[in-house]
This record gives structure tokens, sequence and C-alpha cells, in this order.
């Protein structure tokens, strides 16, 4: 009984190439298949009533009602810009990002705000990245709060996993993977991205400089042995920046192996003096952390699991996992889009931030002030109170003071603040 | 060259343009005049090629009939697969007629195109026959351009008699491409439906039966690295269409613009504005085509936009067309409404302006050690 009821059910079946729909119920009258006629039973010369391709070209296919919107109900946060209102355009949703838009928001309630960003717009504290171990942090513990909710809180429109591909400086309009916004005033915080290095291909080492990419490593690193246990892995940070220093004391705390490898003799050579780094390195004595100086980089390959990194001179070193950590670069296709002026990052007047186009603006890591990169944590809140004060358009307000803050440098075995 | 080809899109072509969208005429004389003109043959002829003569020649047409336009552009990259295949049956006295359109070619490359962006499985399947050839079965269901004596370049999925392996899960599949000659054994071609704006094209489905592919008929063996050596030359072929149906859509606009400039200046996306864009993105494009294989992403990124740029402008700029003519345009008569139509189809056809943002988007994540 159950299999002649089961037997009676009409299904359809999908054109993959067109989209069109058999369905056994109504058959194809004008190919002359009669209503109830089962899709087994068409001859395999069948074609596509609408688009020709064969019967072998479909697949079963089940409707299933997609969660849509409601016409008529309003939308949860404060409608975006549109065409007949340029509002502002914020590029990043890292610390400059959000901090952009709360300090916007402070100035104007109405003023229609869209955040674009590469990922999800969580928010995190990046340094975070390089001592979750120590602080036994958990990865999912590390965002504060979703994208999603800061820009309910905030009133913008967040354009998520969306990637702003081009400025037109001439249309005033930002073109993403999403649409083009027209925009008003343009704030580029996107910040910087690990330098590509061809010894170092980003398809065999990690890159820790988003949670993302973190939170993939973690999920590696944590995946447990037989019945629960920690397996203890050899990891190759290669690179002794701060970053690449705090890195290589985080994961020895948790307890893998790291071999250390840097071009110059010593530690954090650029950072500190001679001193300093050996300190650093009695420190370490107590980890398992291998630090090799005066080493050059050839390549890396893949054997198995396993990644090999070939030293000059011939020498191999075998790890279940490569950190590249060489330093960052801020990406020119946005800037260079709009002609910014550009000197090792987005260009920016030293007490004002003025890019060298009026209506866009720059804040945090991807800019630099008199050729020097700018990127520490702190004067991203100023920064973002100034622009939006040029923005609200205050006459005379406070310069920016773009004095260089203390570096704290988070090897927690033994801690630097550089002043 | 182009002179020419403005000469003929002004007067045979235009004056076609009617009958080849509303009565389905294929304009067989104006491919063939356009091709005496050279137009089919500025990018071919390796280091002589000019890619952006050739963008420009579809432009001029495309601005009269886009129609017209997409056909210049399926035989244009037909030849391009010609040229860059290397086999000597293809090359010689072959590419010589098909580069003055003595001889008519197409691509049925939209599928292929979508399975390596895995948005579609593969629709035609090979296998090896005893000769040392290949036997190819399946159907494509929209090719363009098509006629007894045409030709076109089709890519199909190697089955090699293993069990069969979706293409989702076979780690590098083998495929060829190869050309197909609409006059072989086990090549059929079938009616499709009625197509908006393109009914002039020749568009037919077709379908292979155990149809034979010999050394004289391939292309590439590999495929995917052929097909991203030609990526950037087949998508800047492509805008062409888009920048002269926005050019056409704006000259449409300037001439109404004495009598209802009046009640039109209260109209978004007035020509002046269009027209700043159109020729910013116009150059853009031509500095793009002066490096028409270059494969490194940032390029292919920039190439990818200003695709997608020329769909976006050309759906703008023929959109306000038609809400400057008003009622004048709207007459099924105008080519104001059918530009409406070629501006869609502009956006719509593959790579279309979604695949070219997802393609960007993935071009642009960043690569996690897997």
């Amino acid at each position: 009984m159950t299999a002649e009821v089961i037997a009676l059910v009409w299904r359809k079946f999908i054109c993959r190439a067109c989209g069109l729909i058999y369905d056994e119920a109504k058959g194809d009258a004008d190919s002359g298949l009669a209503a109830g006629t089962r899709f087994e039973d068409i001859p395999d010369d069948w074609a596509c009533p609408l688009c020709g391709v064969t019967k072998a070209d479909f697949e079963p296919h089940v409707d299933a009602p997609v969660a849509r919107r409601a016409a008529g109900r309003p939308m949860a946060t404060r409608p975006a810009a549109g065409r007949r209102r340029p509002g502002i355009v914020i590029v990043g949703a890292g610390r400059a990002g959000w901090q952009m838009a709360a300090a916007l928001r402070a100035h104007d309630e109405a003023v229609p705000i869209n955040v674009v960003t590469a990922c999800n717009g969580d928010v995190y504290d990046k340094p975070l990245l390089s001592v979750a171990f120590a602080k036994r942090l958990a990865p999912g513990g590390i965002a504060s709060e979703r994208g999603s909710e800061v820009a309910a809180r905030l009133g913008v429109r967040l354009m998520a996993n969306t990637q702003a591909v081009r400025i037109d400086a001439l249309a005033s309009a930002l073109r993403t993977t999403r649409g083009t916004l027209p925009y008003a005033h343009l704030v580029l915080a996107h910040g910087a991205a690990p330098r590509e290095v061809g010894a170092l291909p980003a398809a065999l080492c990690w890159r820790i400089n988003h949670l993302d990419a973190y939170r993939a490593l973690r999920e590696r690193l944590d995946a447990a042995g037989d019945a629960g246990a920690f397996v203890a892995r050899h990891i190759v940070v290669a690179g002794a920046g701060l970053v690449g220093c705090e890195l290589a004391n985080d994961l020895a705390l948790a307890g893998h192996e790291v071999t250390l490898l840097e071009a110059a003799e010593r530690p954090l050579a650029s950072l500190l003096d001679a001193d300093a780094s050996r300190a650093l390195l009695d420190a370490w004595r107590a980890l398992p952390i291998r630090f090799e100086g005066g080493v050059r980089i050839d390549g890396i390959s893949r054997e198995g699991a396993l990644r090999l990194v070939h030293l000059s001179g011939g020498r191999t070193i075998a790890a279940d996992h490569v950190v590249a950590a060489t330093g960052l670069a801020t990406p020119s296709r946005l800037a260079a889009s709009a002609a910014l002026a550009w000197d090792d990052g987005i260009a920016v007047d030293a007490s004002t931030l003025h890019t060298s186009v009026p209506n866009i603006h720059a804040l945090g890591d991807c800019i630099s002030i008199g050729g020097r990169p700018q990127r520490y944590i702190e004067p991203i809140a100023r920064q973002a109170r100034r622009i939006a004060a040029t923005i609200a358009g205050r006459v005379d307000p406070e310069p920016y003071d773009s004095a260089r803050p203390p570096i704290r440098i988070k090897t927690t075995s033994h801690p630097f603040t550089i002043h | 060259m182009l002179a020419e080809v403005r000469g003929i899109a002004d007067s045979t072509l235009a004056d076609l343009a009617d009958d080849i969208d509303r009565r389905g005429l294929y304009p067989k004389s104006v491919l063939l005049a356009l091709g005496e003109a050279g137009a089919f043959g500025a990018h071919l002829g390796g280091a002589s090629a000019d890619y952006g003569a050739a963008i420009r020649a579809i432009a001029e047409v495309s601005r009269v009939c886009g129609a017209t336009g997409f056909m210049m552009w399926c035989h244009d990259v037909c030849g391009v697969y010609m040229e860059q295949s290397g086999n000597p049956a293809l090359l010689g006295a072959a590419l010589e007629d098909h580069a003055a359109a003595r001889t008519l070619g197409a691509t049925g490359m939209s599928n292929p195109m979508k399975t390596f962006a895995g948005i579609e499985p593969m629709l035609l399947k090979a296998r090896r026959d005893a000769r040392g050839g290949y036997v190819v079965n399946g159907a494509l269901p929209w090719v363009s351009n098509l006629g007894p004596h045409h030709y076109f370049g089709a890519v199909a999925l190697v089955e090699n008699g293993e069990p069969a392996a979706s293409h989702h899960t076979q780690e590098t599949p083998h495929e060829i491409m190869f050309m197909v000659r609409c006059d072989a054994a086990g090549v059929e071609l079938r009616h499709c439906p009625s197509f908006s704006a393109m009914e002039g094209t020749n568009t037919w489905a077709v379908r292979l039966t155990d149809h034979r592919i010999g050394d004289a008929d391939m292309i590439a063996d590999p495929v995917r690295p052929f097909v991203g050596r030609i990526r950037a030359a087949f998508i800047l072929l492509q805008c062409g269409m888009g920048l002269g149906v926005a050019q056409g859509a704006i000259d449409s606009i300037w001439a109404v613009e004495r009598q209802l400039g009046h009640v039109n200046e209260f109209l978004d996306d007035r020509p002046d504005d269009l027209q700043a864009e159109l020729d910013a993105l116009s150059d853009r494009t031509l500095q793009l085509a002066q490096t028409p294989f270059g494969s490194e992403r940032e390029f292919i990124i920039d190439v990818l936009d200003a695709r997608a740029h020329a769909s976006e402008l050309a759906l703008r700029a023929a959109q306000s067309a038609l809400l400057h003519q008003g009622a004048r345009g709207y007459l099924m008569s105008s080519e104001v409404q059918r530009r409406v139509r070629e501006s869609h189809f502009v956006a719509i056809v593959t790579p279309a302006l979604k695949h070219l943002r997802k393609e960007i988007a993935r071009l642009s994540a960043p690569e996690i050690p897997s």
C-alpha cells in the first residue's frame, strides 16, 4: 500500500542548461509525451523543448521554497545610500572602518553610510591573533561583536563578503562585486595585506593577518590526535619581526615546536638593540623555540602532508606548517584607480589627513605619512574623529598629531615597549 | 579600416537593423563586407595584432546593431582560437580565409566557461576512438552565428571508460577543445526558441551524435591552460559590444535634445555624464587591450571589471535613452527600445555580469593553504 502511494507521486526534473522543468504530471505534449509520462519512460533521444539538450542533462528537481522578505515590511536598518542621495562609503570593517562609521554617526545621525568589506565584518582586536594561546582564548571567542550587530547598532548598511574593485573618481562611485555605490565621501580603511614573497607562496604558507586565516590555522592545530590527545606540531615561522616573534612565542606556549627563521642575525633586529634581542632569546630558552638568524629561504615545497622549507646553501627543514610573517604592504588597487598620491601607502597630510583627492579619505594601516606607513592601533580613533570633522564641514578642526605611539611587543615570555 | 567599418554600419547595416531584429534576417552580406574591410583581421597576425582596433570595430557596429556586433565577437574570438591553437590545419590559408570572413566561425564556449567557473557541468562528452581521435556526444543549447558551412570552437570532457565520476570530484578532468564544422557527420542544428534582440544571429541548438574529431580539428589539449591564456582576449573583445551599445544610446539621447531638452533635463544619467563615463571606460579598455594575453591576477581583475562596467553602462545608457525619447523611442520600430533589449543581452551573455563579479570575488579572496 505504502509503495503504491509513493509510486503515485509525480516527480519533476530540471534541465541543467536552461532551467526548464519537466513535470511528470504534465508531460510534454509538444514532443508527444502524454501527461503522466514517467521520466524513465521518456526516449533517450528526447530533447529539452526549450534549449535542445538531451535527457541525460536533466536532474531531479524538488521545489523548495526560498525565504524572502515580504513586500511592505520595513527594512531592519536605515535605507542605504542610493542614486538619489549619495552618502558615505567606507571600505573595510576592521578597527579603522568601524571607528570611522562610529565617528561619522556621532556627527550626523541621518547620513547614509555603507560599509563595504571583503570579510563578514565581525569586530575583533587584531593584536589578539598573536597572543590568543597565551591568553587562553578559543578561536570562537576572539570576535567581540558580529558585523551585522554593529551595523544595526550604528544604523549603517554592511555589505559583507564584498570586494571593492575600483574607484571611479570621475563619477564619485565605488565599483564592488555587489554593485556600484555612488558616494559623496569615500573613506578607505582597507588596511594592509601580507607582502607577497615569491619564495613563500600563499598556497603553502599561512599568513596570519586576519581572523579568518587565524581560525583556519587553529582548526588545523587543534585537530586532536587519538583519544583527543594534543598533538605537538613542528611549525616554521618565517620572519622574526614583531608579528613573527609574537606568533612564535604564542605557538611555543601552546606546546608546538617552533623554528623561527630570520634573514637578520637576531630577532626584532629592526626594532631592538642587540642586548634586548639577546634577552628575548634567553627568555625563550624555556620554550620549544629554535631561532636561526642569517637564513635565506629559497622556496617551499609540499611532500605529502609536510612542507619542506628549502634554505639557500641547500639545507631543508621539514615542518607540519609554515607561517610567513615577512611584513605588510598596502594593496594599491583602489588608490591607483583613483590616482591617489602614493608613498608606500596612501599618502595623507600629517595634520589634516587629506589624501590628494578632496572627497576621498583614508585612515588606519593603509595610509602613510612622509613615506612611513602608519600601522598603529592607538591613533585610529583620533584619525577617524579628524576625518569625520572634515566630512562634517567643521571649520578649523583640531589638527591630527602624527607622532608615533609607543609600540608594545607582546612576546609574552619577555615583552617590550618601544617609545 | 575603422572609417570603412563606420561607413558600413551607418549605411547598409542601419537599413537592415530592424529586419535583423524583428524578422530574424541574418546579415551575411554585412559580415562579408566587414570582412573585406579588414574588421576581423585586426587582432590577428602576431606582433602586428591590434586588439584595440578590433574592439573599436565591434563598438562601431554595435552602436548601430547589437546583434551584428555580437556576431562580430563570435567570429573574432573564433579567430583567436585558431591562431592560438598552433594547429597547422587551423592556421595558414584557413586563418587567412577566416580573417577576411571568406569563411565564418563562431564559439560554443559558454558552457565550458561556466563549467570552469563552477557554475555548470560540462555538456559535451568525448571518448577516444580506435583511430586516435575522439568521438563526441551531447548537446549545446545556444550557439550563435551558425550556418551550413560555418564552424565553431567547443570543449568536451573526456571520459576514459572508468566509472563515471562527476566533474566536481575528478581532480584533474581531461578536456579537449576542438572545432565543430556544422556540415560534418553527426552534427545537427536544431531550432531553439526566439531570443530577445538576437533573432537575426542564426542561433541554434547543436546536437552532436558520435561526432568524430580528428587532428585537423583540435584546438587545445589540455584546455584549461589554453583558456587561461586567451581569457583576457576573449573578454576584452566582448567589451566592444557594451561600449557600442552605450554609444548608440547616448547618440539617441542627443538626437532629441533640441526638441525635448527642456523636459529631459529632469532625468538622471544625462548624455554628457554618460559620455564622460563611456570615454573613460573606452580609454581604460583600450589600455588593457595593449596586452591581450596578460594573465597576472590584478590584470585579469581589471579586464573582468572593464567588461562588467561596459555591461552596467550599456544598461544605464539604454534605459536612459528610452526615458529621454519617450513614446517615439517606445515604438517597436525604434532603435531605442531595441537597444534596451541589446543592453540586456550584453549583461547576460557569458560571462554575465553576475559571473564577472563572482570571478572577481574568487580571484580577490586570499589564498589559504589546503
